[in-house]
């Protein structure tokens, strides 16, 4: 007997947040449906692991479109719908920020968040308070047109502040305000999570991305974000998903433009006319399509065309005394020499030293993250690939090592005292080990930067040219809605309603 | 609202289309292959390796190291040195998994003639596959192998630079590889080790051990047997012993039998140094279930039906209560892949769909909500009743 069924409706590479939404949304229109996982357990980097029996937390920083249980936004809400029960935990600030002249703590809530700044940079709560209700109003007309497009003449009628600053920069939009420099610095410390300067950052994405974290505040699961992933795939089997882990895909088969199935390295064949690949694009059009005849030039042009964004470098570290005994007072601390998120991009194409960096105390969060008597204490700047692209292997360990001590002592700096004194466990996590445990092309987990050469908006208009063969979709922050873990649910499902809407299409013409 | 003028404005999303079609019409059609951050990866950590054994020597006169090359002679992978490897060993249409600390050094792994090299001791009737390599493992027999593992290495960032290293019989190997990386001055940090043996007659891995000290790297034997010419250190690794061997801050690694670790963390416990100092090796397959803590005795002798799910594939198989879901499934000769056997790696993380286990305390290294879940580490799992388990297929 075999392993697998003969056919299967949809086969999803990769059982990451993206690969089992799509799985779940499928499954539940009665779809029969495999997800292929390299790994031996759900989540890519969405995951813990355990060292020195104590968990720890993989990825995760805060969580995005969750909302509270009463408001949910969109990514919360499919979870609830999917029966999916997360035990959220709010995170308790948006962030401190340690920057040049200024040390200041901010809380989500348009209107906290106007005053915290104002009372660090008098007079600017007005004009603070209006460049986040614009980016609330862009944010419902991006959630109001992924569900329901319209003509442009109505859209530029019911969604004028989305058409007339879809064109723009972050920097050019927020030039506009006229906010005095240190304002300024005060709203961009999120920058990093979508992997842009202010320049090439098209305002949509900032937009979204301060409505949502700004206005709603971010979450993460008690469990750590291991515990989502498994609730996740544990639905997923409970609705009829076939989930098997460690098989790796070496191939999507196609046959005249049309996918036909998969081969995995082990050599099972496996037949379906749907395939949703959580690999990137990078990787499906250069190594895994077969026969690679059947890759057509525009698609190789589509993937050269597109740049890398980042990847990542955390120092994960466990401490031998509380949070309290040592200090840390905030759950998440953006600290850098500037705020001029050009400069810090430039910077990241390199190999350290780094001077914009994200802290994560797990425990203000969650007091269960770690036994009593200790904190996890994470220290993360996010990479573009091209500097870790010329490490050589024999270098890696002396370059992962420097730059762990440089993150490590530009936040003792800021902390007062040195980690190293405290360490109790640590874990070094690189680009490389990304890759080691995911396979993500060059250990991105952003997908391609959001630039206003690749602009969401664009991305939305020209997706159907982008589809090369039937049958194939993507699932990944390689997708639209680009990087994050909750933007990978929203590409996930958006993968799964590609294949729902083709399927329909074909059942009507059938 | 304006941002620069009607027109240029309500043309933003015109604008960007085009942008993003010419980026792509301009773009180079040549397929760019090769993930370079991929390629690094993969040699520290490449799929299964194809090893061939190409020497065996003895290490005392009841051990004895095994040299493996790759099939293909290329370089073996990076790994630090205090790691180990496991080795998938085909016993008569079986594979069974076992871990080793690797007894030679990184270097050696990447020299002109590479290879890695494991160090055994017959077992006093309880461990078939050291038997096996002792007395039948020939060189030329292939095996599969994947390395390096586990977190029993020096860290800079979180150890001190002096090592005080105790050991106990073949607990012994993973300090040789470092001993032998910090002789070469390849590791910076100064070894001390005490290495408890029984009797001075064997000594595992002696030779090696008297060629590596030095300025850096000091070995204090500590026999436990009564050798009338011994002059040296007699007894175990107490407290006070290492205390006198201990200079400034210093990091303890502990690597040994199983018995000697209750005694040790009781040693180690007396000595006034922070738990960020106190490094211990995985604890091994436990020897006796049935002595752990909350363990049912009364089921001990019983055998159940044990389901394997594997894809849409079940197999029924029996599983006796004393022994893992792994060593159950190998003596079926159901593929279960394990790496460190001691509940720590997860790499053996196995779904129970139904039925009851019991978890080794000493070995559950699971995640909290795979605990929720009924997510097991195979290896550290025992049945306790008729059971469903779902398993990678192999």
């Amino acid at each position: 007997m075999s392993y697998y069924s003969d056919h299967y409706d949809v086969i999803v590479i990769g059982g990451a947040l993206a690969g089992l939404s799509s799985a779940l949304m499928l499954a539940e229109k009665g779809h029969k449906v495999l997800v292929l996982e390299r790994h031996n357990l759900p989540g890519g980097i969405a995951t813990s692991f355990v060292r020195g029996g104590i968990e720890i937390e993989a990825a995760l920083h805060e969580m995005m479109s969750i909302g509270e249980k009463d408001n949910r936004l969109k990514v919360g809400k499919f979870f609830d719908d999917m029966g999916i029960d997360i035990d959220w935990l709010k995170v308790p600030e948006a962030y401190h920020a340690s920057l040049p002249g200024l040390e200041v703590t901010l809380h989500p809530g348009f209107e906290t968040f106007a005053k915290e700044v104002d009372a660090a940079v008098p007079g600017t709560y007005d004009k603070v308070l209006k460049v986040l209700n614009l980016c609330h109003t862009v944010f419902d007309s991006v959630n109001e047109l992924s569900i329901h497009p319209m003509s442009k003449a109505k859209m530029l009628m019911n969604h004028e502040a989305f058409v007339k600053t879809a064109g723009y920069s972050t920097k050019e939009v927020l030039d506009t305000f006229d906010l005095p420099k240190k304002a300024l610095d005060l709203l961009a410390p999120y920058w990093i999570y979508v992997g842009s300067g202010f320049s090439e950052l098209p305002f949509t994405i900032y937009a979204v991305l301060m409505a949502d974290y700004v206005g709603y505040g971010s979450f993460i699961p008690h469990k750590f974000s291991h515990e989502m992933s498994l609730k996740m795939a544990e639905r997923a089997e409970e609705m009829g998903v076939q989930i098997e882990y460690r098989q790796h895909v070496d191939k999507i088969l196609v046959r005249d433009g049309k996918v036909y199935g998969v081969r995995t390295s082990r050599g099972d064949e496996i037949h379906s006319d749907y395939v949703i690949s959580s690999s990137y694009p990078n990787n499906v059009y250069t190594h895994m399509i077969e026969p690679a005849s059947e890759v057509p030039k525009k698609a190789i042009k589509m993937v050269n065309g597109r740049r890398l964004s980042l990847t990542a470098f955390s120092v994960i570290l466990i401490l031998d005394k509380s949070a309290e005994e040592l200090g840390i007072k905030d759950y998440s601390v953006f600290r850098g020499d500037t705020m001029d998120t050009d400069k810090c991009y430039e910077e990241l194409a390199g190999l350290g030293p780094y001077h914009y960096i994200t802290c994560i105390c797990h425990n203000l969060a969650n007091p269960d993250a770690t036994p009593e008597g200790t904190c996890s204490y994470s220290i993360t700047t996010l990479p573009r690939v091209d500097g870790w692209k010329t490490v050589k292997a024999e270098d890696y360990d002396k370059v992962k090592h420097r730059v762990a001590n440089q993150l490590i002592e530009y936040m003792n700096d800021y902390l007062g005292f040195d980690l190293r004194d405290h360490i109790l466990e640590c874990v070094i996590e690189t680009p490389m080990t990304i890759s080691h445990y995911t396979d993500a092309w060059n250990g991105c987990i952003y997908g391609y930067a959001h630039t206003m050469d690749d602009h969401i908006v664009a991305r939305l208009q020209t997706a159907e040219e982008e589809k090369f063969i039937e049958g194939l979709e993507f699932s990944g922050a390689h997708q639209i809605s680009g990087d994050g873990m909750g933007p990978a649910v929203t590409n996930g499902r958006k993968a799964a309603k590609n294949v729902l809407d083709d399927m329909q299409r074909k059942g009507a013409t059938a | 609202m304006k941002i620069k003028g009607f027109l240029k404005d309500v043309g933003g999303a015109s604008r960007v289309t085009q942008k993003r079609l010419d980026a792509f019409s301009n773009a180079s059609d040549i397929p760019e292959m090769i993930d370079p951050i991929g390629e690094v990866k993969r040699q520290w950590h490449p799929d299964t390796l194809k090893l061939v054994v190409t020497d065996i020597r003895e290490a005392s006169k009841t051990a004895k190291t095994i040299r493996f090359e790759r099939e293909d002679g290329e370089k073996l992978p990076f790994f630090y040195a205090g790691q180990y490897i496991s080795l998938a060993f085909n016993m008569d249409g079986h594979i069974v998994c076992r871990p080793y600390s690797i007894s030679s050094a990184p270097f050696e792994a990447r020299a002109n003639k590479p290879f890695v090299e494991i160090t055994v001791r017959r077992s006093k009737g309880d461990g078939w596959i050291s038997d096996y390599i002792n007395d039948e493992l020939k060189v030329g027999t292939h095996i599969m192998g994947n390395m390096g593992l586990g977190q029993f290495y020096y860290e800079p960032l979180r150890d001190a630079k002096n090592i005080v290293a105790l050991a106990g019989g073949v607990g012994i190997t993973p300090f040789v590889s470092m001993a032998k990386e910090i002789a070469r001055g390849t590791m910076d940090a100064n070894l001390t080790i005490l290495f408890g043996s029984v009797s001075s007659d064997d000594i595992i891995l002696k030779e090696e051990l008297d060629k590596l000290s030095g300025e850096r790297v000091r070995v204090v034997h500590v026999l436990s047997g009564d050798d009338p010419d011994w002059k040296g250190e007699r007894g175990f690794l107490s407290a006070e012993l290492i205390q006198k061997y201990s200079e400034g801050d210093c990091s303890y690694f502990i690597c040994g039998p199983q018995v000697m670790y209750k005694f040790l963390h009781e040693e180690v416990a007396k000595l006034d140094v922070p738990d960020r100092r106190i490094r211990f090796e995985v604890f091994g397959q436990a020897k006796d279930i049935t002595k752990f803590p909350g363990y049912p005795k009364e089921m001990s002798d019983k055998t159940f039906e044990l389901s394997v799910m594997r894809g849409i594939k079940k197999d029924v198989i029996p599983a006796k209560a004393c022994e893992s879901i792994v060593t159950a499934c190998e003596r079926a000769g159901i593929i279960l892949l394990t790496d460190c056997r001691s509940g720590e790696c997860g790499f053996c993380r196995t779904k129970v769909i139904r039925g009851d286990y019991y978890v080794c305390p000493e070995n559950d290294g699971r995640r909290a909500a795979d605990k929720d879940f009924n997510y097991v580490h195979a290896c550290s799992a025992y049945p306790l009743g008729d059971m469903t388990i779902k398993i990678p297929i192999v």
